[in-house]
């Protein structure tokens, strides 16, 4: 909610494109996840005194982070016009990967030996994995020419796979470590707290502040906006399409694996069907917060404000005691109000050409 | 024009919005003199028993005063994570929860005592002692045992059945099979063709039973893990025409009491669920109030079995009155 300013200044700007003067039309349209955050802020906080706590403010943070998270990466895939449905599978076997590294090593069988890490390397290779299956995401839609939807959908079913089958369908308890194998400390990472803050929410905010600067700032971004805004333009231009659109599942699947360290390490266990359709809702968080499932158009700080939306309304909701079944289908409906939003905007900018 | 069109639409938008999120906050209660808060955790209320078990625990909390909120975790350890901190931020004075997995639930639990809160788990273990206040269980074993036996005496000690098993992180899902093995294993006339896992889920155990069905077609009974697969694997043994088929199951939830008094399926173990919420509200309130935990932590409370001879006796879970 610090993002406030920064968000305002940044939409003003983005609104004065539709022909360089503000319009309040566009203005609130443009500002419609943000707008739509502030109402429920408001109208939770007069309805429902527990929301106003701050220590529910934290906690309410800290459960947006993992989904924000998971929707900074998916931002990136879905601004070249791809989407990646692998990243719930991706949170799942990456938690099974550092759980499996903490309390089993790495069993070498030729040399009949267990290798422990601490938990840095462990954090390290369970990302490089996250990454891994990503780069195969990439791998398989740039070189192989598989529709983003299906090759993700692919990969989602195999990592999930690879997650149960790792410990046979089984969790890893009690990640703790042992002294005397150097590999201690692994729940700090989800129970630590920085000024009051729980890591995760720094994470969302490092990164956040990280991929904002990468989409505004960095040819790899304008590229990536040219890429979901017309690719046989961009290519004609020179973008080497292929590359960067590999890079931005590769991003995912870090950000993914990201997330699945920190739940990993808040439950101390890692579950193997952790994540099974979070990949939905950072979706959902991408869509809220006004990019477009066809590319080119949207802002990382968006997919944030999406993920608290969808944050707050589900807090809210249940802490005025809302049945789960009517969380769902208002969310549903919020999601797809914005959509709606989202088309008339369009219609209207189309008329101002 | 255009604008002003626009603007409107907008207005009722946002209207609409709003309404949208009124709408059902007008069925809150106010909050009145309370006692404070219980959080009750439990899966997703689809299945029956869930929503027994946590409207048991609601409604005995209302009746000592107490606010309730009613969450669930849909088995997902992360989102029962969220829910323990939400109750922890809410300054709760008791969680009562029916848990997301034996392993994955652990450090919640421990979160909660360390914030002063004890937690009551009902129906579900955790692999831990020493950390929730109490932990209130159907005796399982003896539940598994009460249901083989009727399941051999229906089969007439002989012949090819089938075992559904539930989630494999469950403790529940192992001491149950291990319950009905210990009976069935006794019997050497009685073959057990396919042991497969259909995730406590009714469609996973149509579909699984379907499958089996092709490859069995002469099985003469199926002992399912709980109740929901029963119904999953009866509705394949339905749709393939085989109705003789013998199906026990297991939790004693309403529609397979009903499928009972059809005759489609045979018998079933009653798990007290009725009786788990209230009781540990009741342990809750004597915590809360004096202070004082239960002399055990283990509780177990035996399982009943239905036959189409007391099946009129039962609803919900509950004896009928």
């Amino acid at each position: 909610m610090a993002d406030a300013k920064l968000q305002s200044s940044e939409t003003v700007s983005i609104a004065r494109t539709f022909r360089g003067r503000v319009t309040l039309q566009g203005l609130l349209v443009q500002l419609r996840a943000f707008i739509a955050l502030i109402l429920l802020l408001t109208f939770f906080t007069i309805v429902s005194e527990p929301f106003t706590k701050e220590s529910n403010q934290i906690i309410l943070a800290k459960q947006v982070a993992i989904n924000a998270i998971l929707g900074i990466g998916m931002t990136f895939v879905i601004l070249t016009g791809g989407i990646d449905l692998s990243v719930g599978s991706i949170v799942g076997l990456t938690g099974m990967i550092a759980g499996g590294l903490i309390n089993e090593g790495l069993v070498l069988e030729p040399l009949n030996k267990v290798v422990y890490f601490n938990v840095w390397m462990v954090g390290l290779i369970s990302i490089l994995v996250g990454m891994f299956v990503g780069l195969i995401n990439g791998i398989l839609i740039t070189r192989f020419n598989v529709a983003p939807f299906i090759a993700t959908l692919g990969t989602l079913y195999m990592a999930r796979g690879f997650s149960l089958l790792r410990n046979n369908g089984a969790t890893f308890p009690n990640l703790i470590g042992k002294p005397e194998l150097h590999n201690t400390g692994f729940p700090k990472l989800g129970a630590g707290t920085f000024l009051g803050l729980p890591y995760s929410i720094w994470i969302m905010i490092g990164l956040g502040l990280l991929a904002i600067f990468i989409t505004k700032k960095t040819p790899f971004g304008r590229q990536v906006y040219a890429i979901g805004g017309n690719r046989r333009a961009a290519e004609l231009s020179g973008v080497r399409v292929k590359t960067i659109t590999l890079l931005t599942y590769v991003i995912s699947g870090f950000c993914a694996a990201v997330v699945g360290l920190i739940v990993t390490s808040q439950l101390v266990a890692s579950h193997p069907s952790t994540g099974e359709t979070w990949e939905l809702n950072a979706i959902a968080a991408v869509v809220l917060g006004g990019t477009s499932l066809a590319g080119g158009r949207g802002t990382i700080l968006g997919t944030i404000v999406g993920a608290f939306v969808i944050g707050v309304l589900r807090n809210g909701m249940i802490l005025e005691g809302l049945s789960s079944f009517w969380q769902m289908v208002i969310t549903g409906f919020v999601i797809i109000l914005a959509v709606i939003i989202d088309q008339v905007q369009q219609q209207l900018q189309e008329r101002k050409r | 024009m255009l604008h002003k069109k626009f603007s409107r639409l907008l207005v009722l938008v946002m209207a609409l919005a709003m309404v949208a999120a009124l709408v059902p906050t007008t069925t809150l209660a106010l909050a009145q003199e309370s006692k404070g808060l219980i959080v009750i955790i439990t899966p997703a209320h689809d299945n029956p028993f869930f929503k027994a078990e946590a409207d048991s625990a609601q409604a005995a909390a209302e009746a000592l005063g107490y606010e309730t909120l009613v969450l669930i975790h849909d088995d997902d350890p992360a989102l029962q994570d969220q829910h323990f901190d939400l109750a922890i931020a809410q300054g709760a004075k008791a969680i009562i929860v029916d848990n997301a997995g034996a392993d994955a639930s652990i450090a919640a639990v421990q979160k909660a005592k360390d914030a002063g809160i004890p937690t009551f788990l009902i129906d579900r273990e955790i692999n831990a002692t020493g950390i929730a206040a109490a932990q209130i269980i159907s005796n399982n074993y003896q539940g598994a045992v009460l249901g083989a036996e009727e399941f051999v005496r229906l089969m007439g000690e002989e012949g090819k059945y089938v075992e559904l098993t539930g989630k494999e992180s469950d403790t529940n899902a192992h001491i149950r099979s291990q319950g009905y093995h210990d009976v069935l294993d006794q019997y050497p006339d009685l073959v057990m063709v396919a042991q497969q896992t259909a995730n406590w889920s009714q469609t996973e155990a149509f579909e699984v039973m379907e499958t089996i069905i092709q490859a069995h077609p002469d099985i003469k009974g199926v002992i399912s893990g709980n109740d929901t697969m029963a119904m999953g694997a009866m509705a394949a043994l339905q749709a393939a025409g085989m109705t003789d088929v013998i199906v026990v199951g297991f939790d004693g939830s309403q529609d397979v009491l009903d499928a009972i008094k059809e005759g489609k399926i045979h018998a079933t173990v009653l798990q007290p669920v009725a009786q788990f919420g209230p009781l540990a509200v009741e342990m809750a309130h004597k915590y809360i109030t004096t202070g004082e935990l239960p002399a055990e932590e283990k509780i177990s409370i035996d399982c009943i079995l239905i036959t189409p001879e007391n099946v009129n006796d039962y609803f919900n879970f509950a004896p009928v009155k």
